[in-house]
């Protein structure tokens, strides 16, 4: 019974995220919305935070490019899908408690989300790795406050928990709610700044540019099927309902859940608050309230958020509210898990227990059934297309100065190679050069405007009279190559000639370089500094966390040398 | 007695299992699109909509 103990919840959580992504752990690439992994990614100055645009895939991006070169982009994608949903179960169900009952409800409600079915379509990897440690965050944060240690775990946590602003920010909230003490304030400070250097200090250099557009507020909490702050209690409400599940749209099944999350969590107050005590779950409620709060501002007070975003730097960050549901999520499994033990502690006989229990851990599938085989096949993996690697060997071969522009200018694709599901542009992310792209938002066919100071100096270069002209244009603006998509929608963009030789002519791509001089897009030597102290704060992380693993490797060593 | 009562919240929470899962899939399966066939001649692809 006790292997049954200890191995029913991993189990569990393994055929939970293998039902939810089914297709997607096919061969070939998950792309969808803002998900792109390609085959190889090439590491490059604006992935450590050198580029004109915000940092917003500082460091996700920098790390993917560091580990595929030991583990294939779409094996790698794989890992971090699979891995990280079931480490999400797996953290909830310790959370959870010793009973087993509780650990599989607890795993349940954490994987069959809404919050990571939504987030997993519109690609938000980096969110979702925040969330698979956040249970683990709590626990290891109990620890280092009993112990006063950092530990061979929670920096590795503290890293993979900080790929990006938000979950960064997520990350660093969990762990000093819950383990921030007078001793270990020091340390536990020192890790967490340091495991967000790079993209703090990347920020912090683009502040300048760091305020978004006002109608940013289009990205607030919406209500699924449910009145918006109901759907927020069951961690959904994205903004997009193009990737909501169809049964979160009827209002029926989603307030089912809701009353069924309420009951249970009801109930399983106080016996979560005997056992976890009352500063872990005074920070789970804090942590609670700070998710729930913003992502109702989000609905509540769009404006007023949008406002944030336009005249504060970094202050869109809070736009997209439901984001921050994630550390809503701890205290609703452990909770509802608590409540979902004590109801059938409450029946007779461990047969109809067990048939409680069992209903209780299927009740989120059943309530979100279409979540399954990747939202009911949604989650198709892709193939790209043979011009991507020949215009990538191609230019690995003799590359031309200056940056990459891909037009049509708009940042998203659609492209039926990717079973017409929208996508960022994986073209320059799969090139190597740095790139410039339109960072404008089309949400609801209304263009939000962008941050990057370059994007209107591309247009600007494309609407001048001739070929050349804006050749010219562009090469004094740092760019060297301009490829352009012909299987997408051209738009005035896709259509304007820019003069230059061409290096590469496929099917539906078609790559030249501009002749005239490319001016160097420099990058003072402040930044140098500033972005390699931060670079070098995240990779003291590692270290701590390598060390600490071989110390605890060593002990563990001793320790069974001596007592054998 | 409490074989009775077994098989009555068997039912129960199986048909309520059931059925919960039945009516969402006939639900995510009968759903009307939830947005409109794609327009080639648009420039931009929408990252989404709030409809």
């Amino acid at each position: 019974m006790d292997q049954v103990r200890r191995w029913a919840p991993a189990a569990w959580a393994l055929a939970l995220a293998v039902l939810l992504l089914g297709p997607a752990l096919a061969p070939g690439y998950l792309l969808t919305y803002d998900m792109v992994w390609v085959p190889d990614l090439a590491l490059r100055g604006d992935f450590l935070g050198l580029g004109t645009a915000l940092p917003r895939a500082v460091p996700s991006d920098a790390v993917v490019a560091v580990l595929d070169q030991v583990v294939p982009g779409m094996l790698l994608q794989k890992v971090v899908l699979l891995g990280g949903l079931v480490l999400g179960g797996i953290g909830a169900a310790r959370l959870a408690g010793p009973s087993l009952l509780a650990r599989l409800v607890a795993t349940s409600v954490y994987v069959w989300s809404p919050f990571v079915v939504e987030r997993l379509w519109i690609g938000h990897w980096p969110v979702l790795l925040c969330w698979a440690v956040l249970p683990w965050v709590v626990l290891e944060g109990v620890r280092f406050r009993d112990q006063g240690r950092l530990g061979a775990a929670l920096p590795f946590l503290l890293l993979a928990g900080s790929l990006s602003v938000n979950a960064g920010l997520m990350t660093a909230a969990a762990v000093l709610a819950v383990g921030l003490t007078r001793r270990g304030a020091a340390r536990l400070v020192t890790a967490v700044v340091a495991a967000n250097a790079p993209w703090l200090v990347a920020g912090l250099l683009h502040a300048g540019d760091a305020t978004s557009s006002a109608a940013g507020s289009v990205f607030g909490l919406h209500g699924d099927g449910l009145p918006a702050p109901l759907a927020a209690l069951t961690l959904g409400g994205i903004w997009n309902a193009d990737v909501v599940p169809g049964s979160r749209d009827v209002i029926v099944l989603p307030l089912v859940y809701a009353v069924a999350l309420v009951a249970a969590a009801v109930a399983g107050a106080r016996p979560l608050w005997r056992r976890l005590g009352r500063r872990t779950t005074g920070a789970l409620i804090a942590l609670w309230v700070a998710g729930y709060a913003v992502a109702l501002l989000s609905w509540a007070a769009p404006d007023a958020l949008g406002a944030v975003a336009e005249h504060v730097p970094g202050g869109g960050v809070l736009r997209d509210g439901t984001r921050f549901l994630a550390l809503c999520a701890p205290l609703t499994a452990a909770l509802v898990a608590a409540g979902a033990v004590r109801l059938a502690e409450a029946l007779a006989g461990v047969p109809l227990r067990v048939v409680a229990g069992v209903g209780a851990a299927l009740l989120p599938l059943a309530l979100m059934p279409d979540a399954g085989w990747g939202i009911s096949g949604e989650l198709r993996t892709a193939s790209y297309p043979g011009d991507y690697a020949a215009a990538r060997a191609t230019l690995a071969d003799d590359r031309p100065g200056g940056d990459l522009l891909v037009l049509p200018f708009s940042s998203y694709r659609a492209p039926a190679w990717n079973h017409g599901r929208p996508v960022l542009d994986p073209l320059p992310r799969y090139l190597q050069p740095d790139y410039v792209v339109d960072d404008r938002l089309s949400v609801d066919g209304r263009l939000l405007a962008g941050e990057d100071p370059r994007g209107p100096e591309v247009l600007a270069a494309l609407a001048l009279p001739d070929p050349e002209a804006r050749a010219a244009a562009l090469g004094r603006i740092g760019i060297g190559l301009v490829a352009r998509e012909t299987d997408t929608p051209q738009g005035t963009t896709g259509e304007t000639p820019v003069a230059g030789t061409p290096v590469y002519t496929g099917d539906d791509l078609e790559v030249i370089a501009i002749d005239t001089p490319v001016r160097d897009r420099g990058v003072s030597a402040g930044w140098w500094i500033a972005l390699a102290l931060a670079w070098g704060s995240y990779l003291g992380v590692l270290a701590v966390g390598g060390w600490n693993v071989f110390q605890f490797g060593s002990a563990t060593i001793h320790r069974k040398s001596g007592s054998g | 007695m409490q074989a009775f009562l077994i098989g009555i919240v068997s039912i129960v929470v199986g048909g309520g299992l059931a059925g919960a899962t039945f009516v969402g899939l006939v639900n995510s399966q009968t759903a009307a699109p939830d947005k409109s066939p794609a327009d080639v001649n648009a420039p931009a692809v929408d990252y989404g909509n709030t409809k």
